[in-house]
Parts: C-alpha cells; sequence; structure tokens
C-alpha cells in the first residue's frame, strides 16, 4: 500500500498496517525533517524495521536530490540478515511501483569471517584467525613476492577483485550477506574487499554496532559515510554499555606475558631487517617526522588498523622523537609492561585516575603523556613496515598500546582500577588492571557531531528521558508508543509472596532464606503443572541460579529442565533440545541468566515461552569496583543517582528478559516478576509502557496460588480462536482506505 | 468449611484417593481459595459498574464464528456420512483434577455420554470406539461398534486416573485400528486431552505423518490450555483444536464435533454400499441374541441375510456381518447434505429504521427484539426470507430445526 505522510508518499509493502507503526512513521518524518537525533521506543513484533525501512527510503525516494544514505546498526549478524530480508521485500516493492528509478543500492558489511568465500581461510575457526589468514594472501607485501615467486600462495578471489579494479561494482540491488558471497563466488571477486569498497556507493548500509562506536574500526570503515546519512541503532537499549565497552581495556598476567613474547619477536624482526634491509626503517623514519597524518603513503588496502579516537589534531602532530626509531619504541614498550607487571603485584585493590597514573607512570618508567598517547599509532606502523602478517598473534601487545594510548588521550570519563583477585574467590590470585570507561557519550560523540540524523530505537528504552542524559546528546523526538491489541496477549504480574503469605525477594540478605528458596521452588513447580510447552526462568545470577538448582535438586519438576552456561556450545545444545522438547510437546523449562546471552538475543516466542518467570531484580553487582567508579562519575558528571541508575539498568534488564516471549500480536505469554520490591512504585514505572499498560492494579500483588488461577484463566482465554483485525471501535489493522480516512489528528490520539 | 466433604459426594465414585493427597497439603482457608472464585465470575463494564460476565454473548459470537467457518468453504459440500469415531480419554493424573467441577473426569464422562448419544443420532451410520490414556500407556476400551449403550456402561466402569499421559501411543494404537476399516468410512480421532504435556517413546512427529498418510482426521479438545503439539497434529490432519473455558463451554465444543465434517477429497468418489433393513420381530417371540448371547423376550430386529437377531439399531450383524440400518436413519442424514445458510447479523440501526418497522419481533417465538431499555437488542436476518430472528432461534433453526421457518412459510402461502 501507500499512502501520504504530509509531502512524502511512502511506499509500504504489506496491504495492512499497524496504528502504531503509522505513529511511528510521522515521528520519524519529524525528525528527519528536524535533521536532529530521535529516541524511539515501540515493543518487539510490531513492525519496527519495516516502518523503519519504508519511511526512511520513501523520504529519499521523494527527495532524490539530496544524498541521503541510510546506515543501519544492528547488534548481530543475524539481525542483520534479517533487516535485509525485509529490505528486499520492500525493494521488490517499490520497484514494483516506481520502476527503474527506485532502484537502491543496499548491502550488509560484515566481518572476513562471514563474508570469505575462500575455502582455505573461511575454514579456520575463529574472526581473529581468518582476518589473519586472509591478510596473509592479500597483504601487499605478500602480492609483491608472489609476483617474483609462484611458490607463495595468494588468494585468487581477491586477485580476481584487484585485477577487475574499477570495474568491480556491485549492480543496484538488495544484497544479503549470504547473496554477496554467492555474487562473489560467481564473479570471483571477493565479497568482503568488494563490499567495503561499495559501502561508499550504497543507498543503504546494515552492519554491526562496532563500525561505528569502536572507533578502532570506524576510522577505516565509516570514514567516507556522508554528513547528510541517518544512522540507526536497532536493539539499542544497551547502547551505552557498547559505547563504554568500546573503550575499556582489560590487562591481565596473560596479557602482558604475551606482550612480552610479542616485543621479542618485533625485536628479531627488527634485527633481521636491520641486517638485510635497513632502508625500510629509515624510510620509516621520516616518514614519521612528517607526522602520522601522512600515513596515506602506506597502499591503502593494508590500512587494516586505526587510532581511537583521537582528535584530529593529534594525527597532524610529528610523533614524538623518542619513539620514532624503532629500536626506541621497544624500549618504551618494554618499560610500560615491566611498569604495569609492578603495579599488577599489588595485594590490595587500587583505584585511580587517569592523570594520576601517567604522573606516576612518568616519575618510575620515564614516559610522559604524549609518548603514550601515540603508542598505538607507531605500533601499527611498525608492524606494517615490519610486515607482519599474523596479526591475531600480535593482540596482547596491541591491546597493551591501545591502553596506553587511551590513557594519554583521555583525562576524565575513566578510572583504573587493579584488583588482585576476584571479589567471589578471594582464594586465587587474579591480578587484573582494568582502564574502564565510563562515559558512553565519549564512544558515541563523533556519531552524534558526524551525522545528521540519528535514530536509537528498540522496544525497550524506559525510562526514556533517561538516554540522552547518559549519551550526552538532544533529541528532537523522544517517544514510546505501546502495542495496539486486538486481546490481552501479555498477561504481567508482580508476584510478591508465597502461597505461605511470607514475601520472596532476591534481596541480598533474604536471598538464601530456606523459605524464600523454597517458595520460589514450589512457584514453579505448580506454573509447571499448568503452563503448557515451554517456560523460561531468569535467575538474577550464575551463582544464584547454580545455588538455588542446588536446593532444589531434592524436588522433582515434572519437565525436562535445561540451563544456560557460561560455555556457548552447551548453551545452544540446550537449547536446541529445549526447543526440541517444546515442539515434542514434552514440555520443558530453560533456566537462564539476566544479562546472559539468551537474554540478549534468544527468542522464546510462541510455544517456545508460554511464560517467563523473572526470579529477583537483577541488579548488577554492586561490590563491583568499577561499578562503583562509574555510578560515582554519573553522579558527578551527569548528577544521575547511583539507585536510579541501578533501577534503572536492572529494570531494562528485566524487561529485556521478559519481552523474549512476545514476538508478534497473534503470539501471547505470560510474564511473571517475582520479587517484593516489584509491587514498589519507584521499580515498576520502570518498566516499559506496554508491559506497564497491561499489568493490572489487581496482579500487582500476589501469591503463588492466585498467580497460578490467574495462569490458568489467562491460558484457557489465549487459547479460543480471535478475530484477527479487531473490532471496529479498537482497529488494530489498517488498510489503505481506512488510513486515508483517518485523520492526522486521529492518529495523535491514538499513539497515546 | 464443609467444601471438602461436599465435594466429596459431588465427586461420587469416580474421584479416586489421588485427589485427596492433592488437597491434602492445602489449608482450609486455601481450599476456599481454589474452589470459590465469585469475584472471577464479575466484569467491569464501561461505566465502572459490575456485572456478570456476559457469557451469553461470548459463545453466541464463537458460534457464528463456526458457522460462518463451515459454510464458508462451499454452499452444498459432500459430507462423510459414515465415519469411524475413535474417542480417545486422557486418564492421566492431569484428568482428576478438580478446576472442572467436580473432576475434570467426571466432566468428560458425563458430557462424553450425551456426544455418544447426539453422535449417534446424527450419524446413523457411523461407529465408535473409546480408546484411554493412563500412565502413558494407551488401552482400547472398546471396540468400534455402533451401539452407544455399550460404550457408555463401558467407559463409566473405568474412570481411575493416573500416570502420564502418551498422545503417541494413542494415536499409534488407533491407527493400527482404524487402518483396518473399509475404504469408504471416514477415519476419525477425538482426543479429549486433560494433560499439558506428552510422555512419549519415540518422536510423535512421525507418528503424525503416519496418520495423515492414513487419512485420520485427528481432532482434540484440550481442557488446560493449549498445546503446540496438539495444534500440530489437528493442523496437520485436517482436524480441529479447541480448548474448553468452562463446562458449558466443553460441553458445546464435544457437540460441534457430532455433525459429519466434510468429505476428504480422495474419499469423495461415490461408492455404494452393502446394507440391510432388518425386520422388526413381532411382540412377544423369543429368540436368542446375537449380540448379548442370550435368549431374549420381544423387540428385536432380524438380519435380512442371515435371520440372526440383533437388539438395537444400527448395528453391524454379526453373523453376517451386514450393516443393519433403518430407514429413518437414513433419512435423519439427510439434513446435513443440504444444511440452511448462516444468517447474516443485524445492525442495530438497521432495527430502528422505520421501514423494518414490522420486524421488531423474533419471527421465530415472536419475542421482542428490542432490549429492556428499548434499544434494539442482538438480531439476524434471513438472507433469503429476509425474516428476523432473535439469537436463540438462530441456534434453534441451525442446531436442531434444520429448516427455516421463514422461508417454509413463504413457500406454502
Amino acid at each position: 500500500m501507500k499512502f501520504q505522510i504530509e509531502d512524502v508518499t511512502v511506499y509500504f509493502p504489506y496491504d495492512h498496517i499497524y496504528p502504531e507503526q503509522y505513529c511511528y512513521m510521522i515521528e520519524l518524518k519529524r525528525t528527519l525533517d528536524a535533521k536532529g537525533h530521535c529516541l524511539l521506543e515501540m515493543p518487539t513484533g510490531t513492525g519496527k524495521t519495516i516502518a523503519l525501512l519504508s519511511l526512511i527510503t520513501s523520504y529519499c525516494l521523494s527527495k532524490p536530490q539530496s544524498p541521503m544514505k541510510l546506515i543501519y546498526c544492528t547488534r548481530t549478524v543475524h539481525e542483520m540478515e534479517k533487516t535485509l530480508a525485509e529490505l528486499k521485500i520492500l525493494h521488490n516493492y517499490q520497484i514494483k511501483h516506481l520502476g527503474p528509478q527506485a532502484r537502491i543500492l543496499a548491502i550488509g558489511l560484515s566481518s572476513r569471517k562471514n563474508l570469505c568465500v575462500n575455502p582455505t581461510v573461511v575454514a579456520a575457526e575463529n574472526r581473529d584467525s581468518v582476518d589473519a589468514g586472509c591478510r596473509k594472501l592479500t597483504a601487499s607485501w605478500v602480492r609483491a613476492l608472489a609476483s617474483e615467486n609462484p611458490d607463495v600462495a595468494m588468494c585468487e578471489f581477491f586477485e580476481n577483485y584487484e585485477k577487475a579494479a574499477s570495474a568491480a561494482v556491485l549492480p543496484p540491488g538488495v544484497y544479503t550477506l549470504q547473496e554477496l558471497r554467492a555474487f562473489g563466488k560467481e564473479k570471483g571477486w571477493c565479497p568482503y574487499f568488494l563490499a567495503r569498497h561499495m559501502v561508499q556507493f550504497a543507498n543503504v548500509v546494515v552492519y554491526s554496532y562496532q563500525y561505528l562506536l569502536d572507533p578502532k574500526v570506524a576510522g577505516i570503515i565509516s570514514k567516507e559515510m556522508q554528513k547528510e546519512s541517518v544512522v540507526v541503532f536497532d536493539e539499542a537499549h544497551n547502547i551505552d554499555n557498547v559505547c563504554i565497552e568500546a573503550l575499556s581495556v582489560s590487562v591481565r598476567r596473560q596479557t602482558l606475558e604475551g606482550a612480552t613474547w610479542n616485543l621479542s619477536r618485533i625485536s628479531q624482526e627488527i634485527d633481521r631487517f636491520k641486517a638485510t634491509d635497513a632502508s625500510i626503517l629509515r624510510a620509516e623514519y621520516n616518514r614519521l617526522v612528517e607526522g602520522l597524518a601522512l600515513r596515506g603513503n602506506l597502499p591503502i588496502t593494508d590500512n587494516w588498523l586505526s587510532n581511537p579516537a583521537l582528535p584530529d589534531d593529534i594525527l597532524k602532530e610529528a610523533v614524538p622523537g623518542n619513539i620514532r626509531r624503532a629500536e626506541h619504541f621497544l624500549h618504551v614498550l618494554r618499560r610500560l609492561v615491566q611498569y604495569l607487571s609492578g603495579r599488577l603485584d599489588t595485594e590490595n585493590v587500587e583505584k585511580e585516575s587517569p592523570v594520576g597514573f601517567v604522573a606516576s607512570l612518568s616519575s618510575h618508567a620515564g614516559i610522559d603523556q604524549k609518548t603514550l598517547k601515540f603508542c598505538y599509532d607507531r605500533l601499527h606502523s611498525l608492524m606494517l613496515t615490519l610486515e607482519i602478517t599474523d596479526t591475531d598473534e600480535f593482540l596482547h601487545i596491541q591491546t597493551i598500546c591501545d591502553f596506553a594510548t587511551l590513557v594519554g588521550t583521555y583525562g576524565r570519563g575513566f578510572s583504573i582500577i587493579i584488583e588482585p583477585f576476584d571479589e567471589r574467590m578471594p582464594h586465587i590470585p587474579d591480578p587484573v588492571l582494568q582502564l574502564s570507561c565510563h562515559d558512553a557519550s565519549l564512544a558515541i560523540k563523533p556519531v552524534f557531531d558526524r551525522f545528521q540524523s540519528v535514530l536509537i530505537t528498540s522496544g525497550t528504552l524506559s525510562p526514556i528521558d533517561l538516554y540522552p542524559r547518559l549519551l550526552n546528546f538532544h533529541p528532537v523526538v523522544s517517544r514510546s508508543f505501546t502495542m495496539s491489541l486486538t486481546r490481552d496477549c501479555i498477561c504481567p504480574m508482580v508476584l510478591t509472596r508465597g502461597s505461605d503469605q511470607l514475601p520472596v525477594s532476591t534481596k541480598f540478605d533474604m536471598r538464601s532464606d530456606p523459605g524464600v528458596v523454597r517458595n520460589y521452588g514450589k512457584l514453579l513447580l505448580e506454573m509447571v503443572s499448568v503452563v503448557p510447552d515451554g517456560i523460561v526462568c531468569f535467575f538474577v545470577s550464575y551463582s544464584y541460579m547454580d545455588g538455588i538448582i542446588n536446593t532444589w535438586n531434592d524436588s522433582g519438576i515434572l519437565k525436562l529442565v535445561f540451563i544456560e552456561t557460561q560455555d556457548v556450545v552447551e548453551t545452544t545444545l540446550a537449547l536446541d533440545n529445549y526447543r526440541r522438547a517444546c515442539d515434542s510437546g514434552r514440555g520443558a523449562v530453560f533456566f537462564s541468566v539476566a544479562r546472559g546471552k539468551v537474554a540478549e538475543g534468544i527468542d522464546f516466542d510462541r510455544h517456545y515461552g508460554r511464560l517467563v518467570i523473572m526470579i529477583g531484580v537483577p541488579f548488577q553487582y554492586t561490590l563491583s569496583k568499577i561499578l562503583l567508579a562509574r555510578l560515582e562519575y554519573l553522579r558527578d558528571t551527569f548528577q544521575i543517582k547511583e539507585g536510579d541508575f541501578l533501577t534503572f539498568d536492572a529494570l531494562r534488564q528485566a524487561a529485556q528478559c521478559v519481552g523474549r516471549v512476545i514476538r508478534s500480536k497473534a503470539d501471547y505469554g505470560m510474564m511473571i516478576f517475582a520479587d517484593k520490591r516489584y509491587s514498589r512504585h519507584d521499580k515498576r514505572s520502570k518498566l516499559p509502557s506496554w508491559i506497564l499498560s497491561h499489568l493490572q492494579d489487581a496482579n500487582l500483588n500476589l501469591s503463588t496460588d492466585m498467580a497460578l488461577h490467574i495462569a490458568r484463566e489467562f491460558l484457557k482465554k489465549m487459547a479460543q480462536p480471535y478475530d484477527k483485525t479487531g473490532s471496529s471501535d479498537k482497529k488494530t489493522l489498517l488498510s489503505q482506505e481506512e488510513l486515508e480516512k483517518l485523520g492526522d489528528g486521529r492518529m495523535h490520539e491514538m499513539s497515546y | 468449611m464443609n467444601n471438602g466433604a461436599g465435594r466429596r459426594i459431588n465427586g461420587g465414585a469416580e474421584e479416586d484417593d489421588d485427589e485427596d493427597d492433592v488437597n491434602g497439603d492445602l489449608d482450609a482457608w486455601e481450599r476456599t481459595y481454589t474452589d470459590e472464585r465469585s469475584w472471577e465470575s464479575l466484569q467491569e463494564d464501561e461505566l465502572g459498574m459490575l456485572r456478570p460476565i456476559d457469557n451469553q454473548a461470548l459463545y453466541h459470537s464463537q458460534y457464528r464464528r463456526r458457522l460462518g467457518s463451515l459454510s464458508s468453504t462451499a454452499a452444498r459440500i459432500q459430507k462423510g456420512l459414515i465415519r469411524y469415531l475413535y474417542i480417545v480419554i486422557d486418564l492421566s493424573r492431569a484428568a482428576s483434577e478438580m478446576d472442572f467441577r467436580p473432576s475434570r473426569i467426571a466432566v468428560i464422562a458425563k458430557h462424553v455420554e450425551t456426544f455418544i448419544r447426539e453422535f449417534f443420532y446424527q450419524n446413523p451410520l457411523s461407529q465408535v470406539g473409546i480408546v484411554t490414556i493412563k500412565d502413558g500407556v494407551a488401552h482400547c476400551l472398546t471396540d468400534i461398534g455402533g451401539s452407544p449403550e455399550s460404550h457408555i456402561n463401558a467407559l463409566m466402569k473405568k474412570l481411575e486416573c493416573s500416570g502420564d499421559s502418551s498422545l503417541q501411543n494413542a494415536l499409534d494404537l488407533v491407527d493400527g485400528y482404524l487402518n483396518q476399516i473399509p475404504s469408504y468410512g471416514h477415519r476419525e480421532v477425538l482426543i479429549l486431552y486433560s494433560a499439558l504435556s506428552t510422555c512419549d517413546p519415540g518422536d510423535i512427529m512421525d507418528t503424525i505423518q503416519k496418520c495423515r498418510k492414513s487419512k485420520i482426521r485427528c481432532s482434540v479438545i484440550g481442557l488446560a490450555a493449549e498445546m503446540f503439539i496438539c495444534k500440530h497434529l489437528c493442523q496437520e490432519t485436517g482436524g480441529t483444536y479447541s480448548v474448553a473455558l468452562d463446562e458449558s463451554h466443553f460441553k458445546e465444543l464435544i457437540l460441534e464435533h457430532a455433525p459429519p465434517p466434510p468429505a476428504i477429497a480422495e474419499f469423495a468418489v461415490a461408492n455404494l454400499i452393502k446394507m440391510g433393513f432388518p425386520q422388526r420381530a413381532a411382540e412377544g417371540s423369543i429368540s436368542i441374541c446375537s449380540c448379548h448371547k442370550e435368549a431374549k423376550v420381544g423387540a428385536g430386529y432380524t438380519c435380512p441375510r442371515c435371520k440372526a437377531r440383533a437388539c438395537e439399531l444400527p448395528t453391524e450383524c454379526c453373523v453376517c456381518g451386514l450393516t443393519l440400518v433403518s430407514s429413518p436413519h437414513l433419512a435423519r442424514s439427510y439434513h446435513h447434505l443440504f444444511p440452511i445458510a448462516p444468517f447474516d447479523e443485524v445492525t442495530s440501526s438497521h432495527l430502528n429504521n422505520p421501514n423494518c418497522k414490522l420486524q421488531r419481533n423474533c419471527f421465530g417465538c415472536q419475542q421482542s427484539l428490542l432490549d429492556p431499555g428499548n434499544k434494539p437488542g442482538p438480531a439476524v436476518v434471513c438472507p433469503k426470507c429476509k425474516r428476523y430472528f432473535c439469537l436463540d432461534c438462530d441456534i434453534y433453526i441451525h442446531e436442531s430445526l434444520h429448516n427455516c421457518p421463514g422461508c417454509d412459510s413463504l413457500r406454502h402461502s
């Protein structure tokens, strides 16, 4: 269907549209008009992605003179594929209606691991070794060598791509990763380099968060994006954590050992070069005198690393004299590693600001701030000069340089924390030095500055006013939409008491009380007896889960139990079997942990999750030094109270967990928040509005037996057939005519 | 509180000791919770007033939807009149639960009885068998046959529940039996499932495919909640899946299976079936009955081929295997082939329209179609004769009468 939103004709590939999708598009349109940033919350299963895509592409089509580009960031490869598939449907529809002028180029960009078609390279087990394997075949010096010596292996796909040179272009269209690989195979061109090349020309680029947020990667990939681009962060409820992780480094003993080993290997290489070809080192020295900005002298394809979020003026400065020569730089690094390992030997927990750290570093090891700042680039340049291809071996020294550069660059928003052992296991010495970033806005600032519109959207962004403060930007639109439903297909409940009327909670002083554990166990047992197929149960932490399962071990449970572990393979296997058990009617319970992998990325839709029980409030581990430092920083800088932030963070995790059960409007599911603290207003009000609107007052303070009864009734009601389009007064699907009939004003009301 | 005692009397002999254990660890005040939830049957209307839940409107809308879905396929459709139906009754632990009063199994038994009678009334040419699932094993309670009494009697004797339930075992057993029946018969299974899980020895998906291949139409009525596997089974085999809200809804759902379903395309070829129309023996004659193997006096039927005596019709002659029916039985199946069209719903504005003033009363029962407050109530209209009917008459005409009074009176006049 197509319809008009103000001056834009929107092409929407389906015959019907949800009212909230329409509202969503209106808000989006306003953001684009205002050329500002926005925050939009809309529940999952309401077709966020397609609404977004169809509005933005239609907007571009209506304004052919502006070179607008859509950059769509997803969290996982799976989501990337889904987005591209949706875009494909949309694109076909637009071509059908508008003819060839609607043609766009849309590609997904991922790591070599996902795009490589060279069978020998892609066989490697992890991402880093695929990257290294690729470089071994495609680095410029390897190819130079190969042109003389035919025995040296090269990647034929890359060679073909290079030969085709400027002729190597993708015809317009929508390419999923799969199709990109197929195209590459057919033409004999390397899909990875082709994609990277085409990113500049594509109208829509879909890739992962890291490509924009992680300064190391962003420098290479996203440099060429124009200012007019629209950046979308989908599923962005954890965006602050992604930003923080991108700028945090932790150094362990193994890192230092690895770094030492790396350094000796580099020094061997230097010696070898000195013996054979000293001119290269001299050339590098000269280049460094002129400044890092001239790195462009190096072949462009070899730009595999870049500087972390350095202000531009640093790039133009010359590298300080004391690290221009390779061997001097190595000495500096050795001293740094030595100093760090000395610091790791401490007996007690230390916390320091970067400024203090740099001061003590310069007094003890004689390395000044400016030197530190350049470490990353200097290493990068050195490794290029030394023609090192197996970069995955050199991760440790890279980490150290990364650390040094960050410490040297930022005086605020970071802290350095040294812990001699893990809090939970004080007997095992496991010293770790963490440079932790507290300010999520640091990493995302360049993105906000650079691009015209940044859209942050997710199913759970409540409370929506906190995100602008955390990320330090001013949205022109921030709105939260609810789901329009034909029936009340979600049933959230707050369970505060067991059937013996004693309160249940995972508060620290109550969690190990046998009465509480028994009540939780009983809740699960009884729920299992009334809920068919799959049940998912989230715990606050692995340790609590282990403890409570041990206690429950005596009581038999009717259904099969699958448990998420920290091991990815084991968890995948458990999930697989869980699904099989649900399919075959056996029924099963899946135990998982909030903030775990399952809570973030796995859907328990339809019969895979009829009920999700959130046991306890998933607060972060409040004694962690990093968290404390971050809280302090947030309080001082953004005036966000510790309690507020903790609650916000816990509740968004809880909402994320329970949101796993509803993935579409036809689906139904129950959610039980089993903790007495959820009934308090300050906690509850932070849940997303689409959950809150279904949380009836009667369901706020339940005991197990009451919850059981509600569950029974709910399941029976939901099993009845229903009318998908909704009755006349409560429309949930709009056809084109109905949409035209509805005035703008009316739609406005509905969204509140 | 004499709840516990009262219930035990209600439950009668069907309940076993199992439930006493379940109730044993509940305190008296807890039992009041589980049993009497009078507040649940109230709902708030838009003015904030409490009203009893309006079940009737709900049921009627559901009924209409079903009617629509049945008739939407085609106006005149070939129906499978000769049905071989196995009723699978789940006697697992879950069937002894007491959310239906006095217990699920008591309710099931009660309505299976009505269903069997209704089934034979509507499908005189069909046969039924009963299979039970208990302790994870499926048993054949009665072989497939045409006598309602024998099935009911056998069922009432065996109502103890225990153990787990296994859908696969039941389907395998039924599949084995139904494979032997002649090709003109329609194979059907109706599963009354109380449990919420199935404990199977093998891959149930294979079994479902097997049922699909042997053209067995499987329908499930759940008593607790929707289960994926049941839904899947019904989808694959062309049956219907429904979940009962309460006792009356359950009754409605089970009786829905009484009228014959549309014939499966492969069976739709015309087939000739040999049948006998036995004579009723004279009063007072004494003969040995072939079904009970004992001498009986009075009314009985004599097989036209082998002269054996049968007590009831319809049946299959025990001696020569001929299907014995009477002509009224055949006549009764007739209306299934020519159903009357579903009535259209009348919008309320229509009723107030001065042009339609004449039709303020239901044409069937002559009751006023207006609410007490003189507002137009719900009504339906026959698409042919344009007469208005109330909802009760709507159901009565479609379910029992099978003739539209409006159209018939037009024809006469």
